[in-house]
């Protein structure tokens, strides 16, 4: 919407929205994303997906994230961690934390940005050359923090 | 135990009236990245339910669905209650398998069959000393296969000669497309097949045997860039690891799709890709034609660009006219539109009201038209023109011939006998596709085929539908004729 960069949303209209968003499937189908705990009414802590693209060395995984609002949420981007162990530039090989830098969207974080843009931009990173072929821990493992 | 007793006031009032469910129906969108669809479930069953009946829509095992939602996996022991799956939400689903490619029926590739006997590939890549030398592939060598299949066959150029050519090899090929169209499954038990994957594997192989099928080459004589592809071993091996994988393929037929359309939009942009379609598709068809006896589609792919000349082919023999007797040009088809109706009228056998293709149906015994899936399609076709409009100005058949023309070595592939029996099943399972929207069963009242005619003259003025309807039907749907009938008999 042409407002938005004038008006600005408050934040849980935002996240009310993106959490609708999330529950209709919004988007291609290959990012899922939902509240963490349903009871949480600062909608604050939230949990990503990301389905591995094919033809790259993610293929047919499954990449669980979690991605934290925080109060200044969506002024400012969003923390994004993964959950499940993966080896992509821009994640930190210890915990699974997304380096903002490393991320356009983070870096280049807009106000009518979205979880749902952060995953998609996550999902894209895959797809570069300089990620599709880096080997990859075996499924199922996790970022212990 | 959806009990209401009455001294509940706050129980909800659409209590579900099955007694075998408990709880509420609710209808959850499921969606692939390729796919949707609405399933009905009760809203109180466990995850592993909702997986039953997702199996069944989807036609995967069970142990291959991964569901999500709201960014969470859904465990098989979950409920979707606590998870908050209500009615009208839409839950992401990711079917798992086990080696790289995705289950699927759309694989186009000249390969062996696995258990059926009559396969109509003859290579055996156990005969020849092929296993060691296949390129890193998983699938362990073959020696499965029953031993009437391929003993005995050695050499690989001596097959061409042996099989191809003759009437039980075409029989057998019948059967196998026949087996394929009613089934589905089968071709991708089949991809699954390690004899398969390991043929595919193989370029030299794959080469020889596409190079021997006597089609393609004279799909190669015509169209030298095919015989350079296949001369290129990396291309090859790209096309052949797209062949093993239906989900790959799709992507970039995505992909090409979208490429094209932009295409599309520059000026000339269009023409040219007619212009290669038809280059393309012609030599095809014609190549197809001669195997199977005749072609509906290559009057089709007239009537699709009329007036667009091609580029490499100077001299455009009409081809001939599939439904009429033998003798007959096209060339009437042709001329008559570039409207893609098919109410146009076709040489040969008079169109009647039930027959506007003239279809001579005795015309068409030889070949896999023998096959009575290929006859059920063209009965079709012929009894709902309406069915062949919907079909051609969708643009999912746009896409697919544009697809096919841009990428030469997916023609190719397509060329090969047995991908052309995956393509007949997707052309009929598009032509049901269309026949559930366009209305079409065998038994199709005039008044339903001539819809859309009717409806513009009702549009143009003519409010007598009565005469309408009749002008339509003596002029076979043709418009321009059924006004002047109409004028000619009404004094406005």
């Amino acid at each position: 919407s042409q407002a938005s960069s004038v008006i600005k949303v408050p934040r849980n209209f935002r996240l009310l929205e993106e959490l609708e968003e999330g529950q209709k499937g919004v988007g291609d189908g290959t990012v899922s994303w939902g509240l963490e705990d349903d009871e949480d009414i600062m909608l604050t802590r939230w949990t990503g997906m990301i389905i591995g693209p094919p033809r790259t060395i993610y293929e047919n995984r499954m990449y669980s994230l979690k991605v934290e609002c925080g109060p200044r949420y969506p002024e400012s981007p969003p923390f994004v961690r993964f959950v499940t162990k993966i080896n992509l530039n821009g994640v930190h090989n210890s915990n699974g934390v997304v380096d903002t830098r490393a991320v356009a969207a983070l870096a280049k974080w807009q106000n009518s940005y979205s979880i749902r843009v952060v995953l998609q931009e996550l999902r894209r990173l895959m797809m570069c050359k300089e990620n599709m072929k880096l080997p990859q821990p075996p499924e199922g493992q996790v970022f212990s923090n | 135990m959806a009990e209401n007793s009455g001294t509940d006031p706050t129980v909800d009032s659409n209590v579900v009236e099955n007694a075998a469910s408990d709880g509420t129906m609710i209808v959850v969108t499921v969606k692939t990245p390729k796919d949707k669809e609405e399933i009905a479930i009760s809203e109180d069953s466990s995850v592993a339910q909702f997986k039953e009946e997702i199996s069944k829509r989807f036609n995967a095992k069970q142990d291959q669905l991964v569901l999500i939602f709201a960014g969470k996996i859904l465990k098989d022991g979950d409920t979707l209650n606590q998870h908050g799956i209500k009615d009208g939400l839409t839950v992401h689903l990711v079917i798992k398998t086990a080696p790289k490619a995705t289950v699927g029926g759309t694989s186009q590739s000249s390969a062996s069959s696995s258990g059926t006997p009559q396969a109509n590939s003859s290579v055996n890549p156990s005969a020849a000393p092929n296993d060691s030398t296949t390129p890193g592939t998983g699938p362990t060598p073959t020696s499965t296969q029953p031993p009437n299949l391929l003993s005995g066959f050695g050499d690989l150029s001596s097959l061409s000669g042996m099989g191809m050519g003759s009437a039980n090899f075409m029989e057998m090929q019948q059967q196998m497309q026949r087996q394929l169209m009613s089934n589905p499954e089968m071709l991708s038990q089949i991809m699954d097949n390690p004899l398969v994957q390991n043929m595919m594997s193989n370029p030299d192989l794959m080469r020889q045997m596409i190079v021997t099928n006597p089609q393609m080459q004279q799909l190669m004589e015509r169209n030298p860039e095919i015989s350079h592809m296949l001369n290129n071993p990396e291309l090859m091996r790209q096309t052949m690891e797209l062949a093993r994988n239906p989900a790959m393929m799709q992507e970039m037929m995505r992909n090409q799709d979208r490429a094209l359309s932009n295409l599309e939009s520059i000026p000339g942009g269009y023409n040219a890709l007619r212009r290669m379609y038809t280059d393309i598709q012609e030599p095809m068809f014609s190549a197809a034609r001669e195997q199977f006896g005749n072609n509906p589609f290559s009057a089709l792919g007239g009537n699709l660009d009329s007036g667009v000349q091609p580029s490499r082919t100077e001299n455009r023999e009409p081809l001939p006219n599939p439904w009429g007797p033998p003798g007959t040009t096209p060339s009437e088809i042709r001329g008559t539109g570039a409207s893609t109706t098919t109410t146009t009228s076709a040489g040969g056998t008079a169109p009647s009201a039930s027959n506007p293709l003239g279809i001579n149906a005795s015309g068409l015994g030889n070949g896999v038209f023998g096959s009575p899936g290929m006859q059920s399609l063209m009965q079709q076709i012929s009894e709902n023109p309406q069915l062949m409009q919907n079909m051609l100005s969708a643009p999912y058949m746009r896409s697919m011939m544009q697809s096919l023309a841009q990428n030469p070595d997916l023609a190719s592939q397509v060329c090969t006998t047995s991908a052309l029996s995956a393509q007949q099943q997707l052309m009929q399972q598009m032509l049901q596709m269309f026949a559930g929207g366009g209305g079409g069963s065998s038994t199709v009242t005039p008044e339903v085929r001539f819809q859309q005619q009717l409806d513009q003259l009702s549009a143009m003025g003519f409010i007598n539908r009565e005469a309408n309807l009749q002008a339509l039907i003596a002029t076979g749907g043709d418009i321009n004729a059924a006004i002047e009938r109409l004028l000619g008999s009404q004094p406005s």
